[in-house]
């Protein structure tokens, strides 16, 4: 089953949107997006609320077919292969197309560590040394030097900052070629946002990003390129501007662009 | 005074929010008296003059409507007009969950008063035979129909359970077409009279010409444990956040793996509610049982032969005796119930946290 998909090497994918096109029943949500994202990028869409952005990240590892009304049609492309072709299973997509979500998920009845090795136990993948996959990937997160000495104590005494960054750290685990990330830091604090901008900039070096940020200076930060996806008037939504960061921060081509970056609206 | 003492001021914790205007409390006090006193008037006052009065009636019309008066003019005059719609509310809450809790405690009471009568050690450990109607207390006692309960609602219990779990796994966890129609299933066999799933098994005995044991009247218990463990099974598993569900799935866990590593241990207390609340529903049902366990003096250890006594079939059988020490036994079989439904529902907490 894994060979369809999983490459034996764990390096960073190339992923790639064509014509994407999605609807929640009838409502057509989003039309024609495409979008390429290289290998070892960090891509920030941006975008008012309700334009499609998080609908759209959560078809990039197929979280999006879990709304029962979902409807999709495009392909995305892995590495050159389509995870929506036929005989592809959702289950290899997500291994190695991680995600973090906007609200930090952690598993209420496992312990700090056990909710790093959640996803081995969820998927029975191995690996023969936890504790320094375990550690590596705390540390990858940057939280590991303010929870090494409670790993074991429940996940939930962690505060909201730490709960995301051990999220981050389950995702990590799990050694994903790209990385989703849905608003992770709408719920966090200024330090702990710090951190996990940190944590982006190294992570570029092992894996694809995608984020998906309200905060304009944070995708400036942390992007190498940025989609402007904009809804207007109760038509779909779709991606108004993409390019490098600094062309779509500095010299928007479309106005409207400039106006959202601006803060003029939205 | 020195300069250190006067920088730090000694600050003593103190509750602002519950100063009392003397006053205020003074007519709060008013206010409760005067209605209990008007009504204990009318009621006594009443039944003096020969009206003969219902103490409960009294209570609710005319105690209840001068309180609400009352405090709705106390209310008024401290707190401004949102002032007596709080304090109506109140006097309503706090009465009627008084009254409530006076009719269950008064329950309770007459089973603990009337049942430890009958309780004794050999009342729990002895079984009925060649006890009849008028036998003394001394002799006998419900232990055969103690074991009879527990088997008979253990094996119930395992076969309910995964059932119920089952039908609430797929309500909460698929998208399966006929959900609507399955919810709609359960929700009409929680109104089932129980004497029809007695009745309904006992058809099946007759039929196949085997005669009532324990496991037959487990088997007709199950129908009306069924619909609230899934019930409330359904609801404890509605409770766990679909970011849990989604969490599991975006590493690449499958399915069933998201529902039996993260979904079902989240949902695990809920889930224990459920088991319990269906095993509440069915301990002391005694219509299902008459035909299909029967009447049985002696202890049966095996469920599958022979009629098997319960408790409520024992506390039925003595109390349509008539005599004062069968209907004596009767409560004693109501007080082991409550026990044993007591020391089931703690022990099951206590086991469940411990695991944590």
């Amino acid at each position: 089953m894994v060979e369809t998909l999983l490459t034996e090497n764990n390096a960073a994918s190339h992923l790639e949107a064509r014509g994407v096109n999605v609807w929640f029943g009838q409502r057509h949500v989003l039309q024609d997006v495409n979008l390429v994202f290289p290998s070892n990028q960090v891509t920030a869409l941006i975008g008012p609320s309700g334009c499609g952005k998080s609908t759209f990240i959560r078809t990039l590892n197929r979280m999006h077919e879990l709304i029962p009304s979902a409807g999709f049609a495009g392909e995305i492309l892995l590495d050159g292969k389509d995870i929506y072709a036929e005989g592809t299973d959702a289950v290899d997509v997500r291994l190695r197309v991680g995600m973090v979500f906007q609200k930090p998920n952690p598993f209420p009845t496992m312990s700090i560590r056990e909710n790093v090795l959640a996803g081995l136990r969820l998927t029975g993948k191995k690996n023969s040394n936890h504790d320094e996959l375990v550690e590596t990937s705390l540390r990858r997160a940057s939280i590991w030097n303010e929870v090494k000495d409670r790993l074991n104590d429940p996940a939930l005494s962690l505060s909201g900052g730490q709960q995301q960054r051990l999220c981050i750290a389950r995702s990590l685990a799990m050694d994903p070629a790209v990385l989703l990330m849905d608003e992770p830091c709408s719920a966090l604090d200024p330090g702990s946002t710090r951190r996990v901008e940190e944590t982006i900039e190294e992570l570029a070096d092992q894996m694809t990003i995608v984020i998906v940020t309200h905060n304009m200076q944070q995708a400036q930060r942390v992007s190498h390129q940025t989609a402007f996806f904009l809804s207007e008037d109760g038509n779909p939504g779709g991606v108004v501007e993409f390019g490098t960061t600094e062309q779509v921060f500095n010299q928007p081509i479309d106005p409207r662009t400039n106006d959202y970056v601006n803060g003029h609206f939205g | 005074m020195t300069a250190t003492q006067l920088q730090t001021p000694v600050l003593k914790p103190t509750n602002p929010w519950a100063k009392r205007n003397r006053a205020r409390v003074r007519d709060v006090i008013i206010a409760s008296i005067v209605p209990a006193i008007l009504a204990a008037a009318i009621f006594f006052g009443g039944n003096a003059i020969g009206w003969s009065m219902d103490a409960a009636v009294v209570l609710v019309l005319g105690f209840l409507p001068l309180q609400l008066i009352s405090a709705f003019l106390v209310g008024k005059k401290y707190y401004g007009s949102h002032g007596k719609e709080d304090a109506l509310l109140i006097v309503v809450t706090i009465f009627l969950s008084t009254f409530v809790m006076v009719l269950l405690l008064s329950v309770l009471w007459s089973v603990i008063t009337a049942g430890a009568v009958a309780l004794s050690p050999q009342f729990i450990f002895q079984n009925s035979h060649y006890i009849s109607g008028t036998t003394s207390l001394e002799y006998g006692g419900a232990g055969h129909a103690i074991i009879g309960t527990v088997l008979a609602v253990a094996i119930a219990t395992i076969l309910t359970v995964p059932l119920g779990f089952g039908i609430a796994v797929y309500l909460t966890e698929t998208g399966g077409k006929s959900r609507g129609l399955i919810r709609t299933l359960v929700q009409a066999m929680s109104g089932l009279p129980s004497v029809v799933s007695g009745l309904f098994i006992y058809s099946i005995l007759v039929i196949l010409h085997v005669q009532p044991t324990g496991f037959s009247g487990s088997l007709a218990l199950l129908p009306l444990m069924l619909p609230t463990v899934a019930r409330v099974s359904e609801e404890a598993l509605r409770l766990v956040p679909v970011d849990l569900r989604n969490g599991a799935l975006a590493l690449g866990s499958p399915t069933w793996q998201a529902f039996a590593k993260v979904v079902f241990p989240a949902a695990k207390n809920g889930l224990l509610t459920a088991v319990l609340l269906g095993v509440a529903r069915i301990v002391g049902e005694t219509a299902p049982l008459v035909l299909t366990t029967q009447y049985n003096n002696d202890t049966n250890l095996n469920p599958f032969n022979g009629p098997m006594a319960m408790l409520p079939t024992f506390i039925f059988g003595f109390i349509r005796n008539m005599y004062d020490t069968s209907i004596q036994r009767g409560w004693g079989g109501c007080l082991v119930i409550m026990i044993l439904v007591g020391v089931l529902f703690v022990g099951a907490r206590v086991a469940n946290r411990k695991k944590k």
